[in-house]
């Protein structure tokens, strides 16, 4: 296999790998808002 | 939002191939007028510190919004994504070093760690902060080194080593003298900093620029070396002690007599300097006169010429 395909493959690979792995962790929601405790007090009765 | 990234992961995929290929063109068309040993490019390795960006804005994020869990996974894995980077680049330097030079030991294999290093950190964040499965995280790892090692490839395992003319395996001493050069060069370059003299200063430059010519001729054919011992134990160190001397001597009193000394040496030195250039350059035209003789003489006997 020519060595110019090795590279290009190896790059594909570092991009598919690195790259969307990376784009995902920054796409990934964030803290659950609802789980946090609410400020306001609870209604009586 | 995800299929915006989807989006981008696909343009990223089709435009790499023609980038590669422009770049392709442009070195063959490049090396046509150069058939030198190729330097260490300073682009080379830069693709790992600008891909994982993405991790370190997830870790602002993680910080805006208060989610400490998210900061440490992206911040750790980010950490290790910058360190693996900095050793594959590190390796790629060295590479190219080992390549230039006829003698060189076995570089330390920067790249096969930095390679572990990416991989580790693509499992890692693809388990902690995309949500991946554990089996999924480790497969993401392992392309991901098996594309560093495809990409940028093994580090050299072998030493280049030097027998000289009788035979007599020389490599540890031509090593020691590079080095010791090298440690010489560096010191007349520590020394220039604390002259405030432009005059001086551009003077040692141009002579620590010969030095370093002499020395990359020396690193390319160390059969040069026996030639040059004068230049490396002599005139070399020599340079060095006198400037360091001065360095530590001029700001404390300056007499022009001793510039005027000084600036005599540093005449003498360049010229000595430039005269071993010169000696280094004949003998190379020398060797080859003579390589040609010889395969002429060898040509006519069987008949040829």
């Amino acid at each position: 296999m020519p060595n110019f395909l090795v590279k290009l493959i190896g790059l594909l690979l570092i991009v598919a790998t690195v790259g969307v792995v990376s784009c995902q962790a920054l796409a990934a929601p964030g803290p659950d808002v609802a789980a946090a405790p609410s400020a306001l007090p609870a209604p009586r009765g | 939002m995800t299929r915006f990234f989807w989006l981008v992961s696909a343009g990223l995929l089709l435009a790499l191939p023609l980038v590669l290929l422009l770049r392709r063109r442009l070195v063959i068309v490049a090396e046509r007028y150069k058939h030198l040993a190729r330097p260490f490019s300073p682009m080379a390795g830069l693709l790992m510190f600008w891909l994982p960006l993405p991790v370190l804005l997830a870790a602002i994020g993680s910080l805006i919004d208060g989610d400490l869990m998210g900061l440490f996974n992206n911040g750790v894995g980010y950490s290790l994504f910058l360190g693996g980077a900095m050793l594959l680049r590190r390796g790629l330097r060295s590479e190219a070093d080992y390549s230039r030079r006829q003698v060189a030991k076995t570089p330390w294999p920067f790249k096969a760690l930095g390679g572990g290093l990416i991989g580790l950190a693509t499992g890692m964040v693809a388990w902690t902060s995309a949500g991946h499965s554990p089996i999924m995280s480790i497969i993401f790892g392992s392309l991901a080194l098996l594309g560093c090692y495809l990409t940028y490839g093994f580090d050299p395992r072998t030493a280049k080593r030097f027998t000289d003319r009788d035979g007599i395996d020389s490599t540890d001493r031509v090593l020691h003298a590079l080095t010791q050069a090298e440690n010489s060069i560096a010191a007349i370059e520590q020394a220039i900093r604390n002259i405030h003299n432009a005059e001086v200063n551009s003077r040692l430059r141009r002579i620590v620029g010969q030095a370093r010519q002499i020395l990359t001729m020396l690193e390319e054919d160390p059969r040069d070396l026996r030639r040059a011992r004068k230049f490396l134990n002599v005139y070399l160190d020599g340079a060095k002690q006198v400037t360091e001397g001065y360095a530590r001597t001029h700001g404390r009193a300056q007499t022009p007599e001793l510039e005027n000394n000084f600036r005599q040496v540093l005449a003498t030195i360049e010229q000595v300097f430039g005269e071993q250039q010169q000696k280094l350059l004949e003998a190379d035209v020398t060797d080859l006169d003579v390589q040609i003789e010889v395969l002429n003489t060898q040509l006519k006997r069987e008949g040829v010429a």
